[in-house]
């Protein structure tokens, strides 16, 4: 199948590259379906593409390249309701931020996003503590 | 949409197994004890709003912006 991005031009993709986000994400609660690639000119990031609207195309980083030793615990409940069974399954990611130049680029650490690679399942969880920020630079300060 | 008044000590419950408890009032703000099932999420709302702020950001720019950050 074929998707027309409006911002990372044509993505093929097959119905088991779907990934399923059951809630949504905030902001986009009624987008369920993504797929996932690394942008070509620049693989630190990757673009995490609703293929319910070509026009939604998150992009992520993975935390650990932006902080080493990023931690939080996922509760037995979530690890059911993502089917869970090994670490390895699961890939975190979260969302990229631009501010006012480039140099001024943030992740939000404050809420990962869970993916069980093996399963095709993911949410998007929110930390309550004052550990991580929402804004957090991507280049040291 | 339900409006209930509740003094300092007195609770309400929702459903079966969520127990909201009026600890401390004081002046403009509130105290609340929740006891709510783990699988039960709880989020100050703002905090659930600037999550959204920051996924939408994220959906707005393009590869050749993407291409000029090096790290």
């Amino acid at each position: 199948m074929e998707l027309n991005t409006k911002y990372h031009g044509v993505k093929e993709y097959e119905e088991k590259d779907i990934i399923y986000f059951k809630k949504g994400l905030p902001g986009f609660e009624n987008l369920s379906r993504y797929i996932l690639f690394t942008v070509e000119e620049n693989e630190i990031f990757s673009i995490l593409q609703s293929i319910d609207d070509s026009e939604i195309g998150l992009v992520v980083i993975s935390p650990f390249s932006v902080l080493k030793d990023y931690e939080f615990k996922l509760d037995q409940e979530k690890l059911q309701q993502l089917k869970v069974s090994s670490p390895e399954e699961v890939l975190v990611l979260n969302t990229v931020t631009l501010g006012s130049n480039a140099e001024n680029i943030t992740t939000n650490l404050k809420a990962p996003i869970i993916i069980n690679i093996k399963e095709r399942l993911g949410e998007q969880i929110i930390l309550d503590n004052d550990k991580y920020r929402i804004k957090h630079p991507i280049f040291k300060e | 949409m339900l409006v209930i008044t509740r003094k300092k000590g007195e609770s309400l419950l929702i459903g079966e197994d969520i127990e909201i408890t009026v600890v401390k009032v004081d002046d403009g703000s509130v105290k609340l004890s929740i006891n709510a099932p783990k699988n039960i999420t709880i989020l100050r709302k703002e905090l659930y709003k600037e999550v959204t702020e920051e996924n939408k950001n994220s959906a707005v720019f393009n590869s050749s912006m993407l291409k000029k950050i090096k790290k």
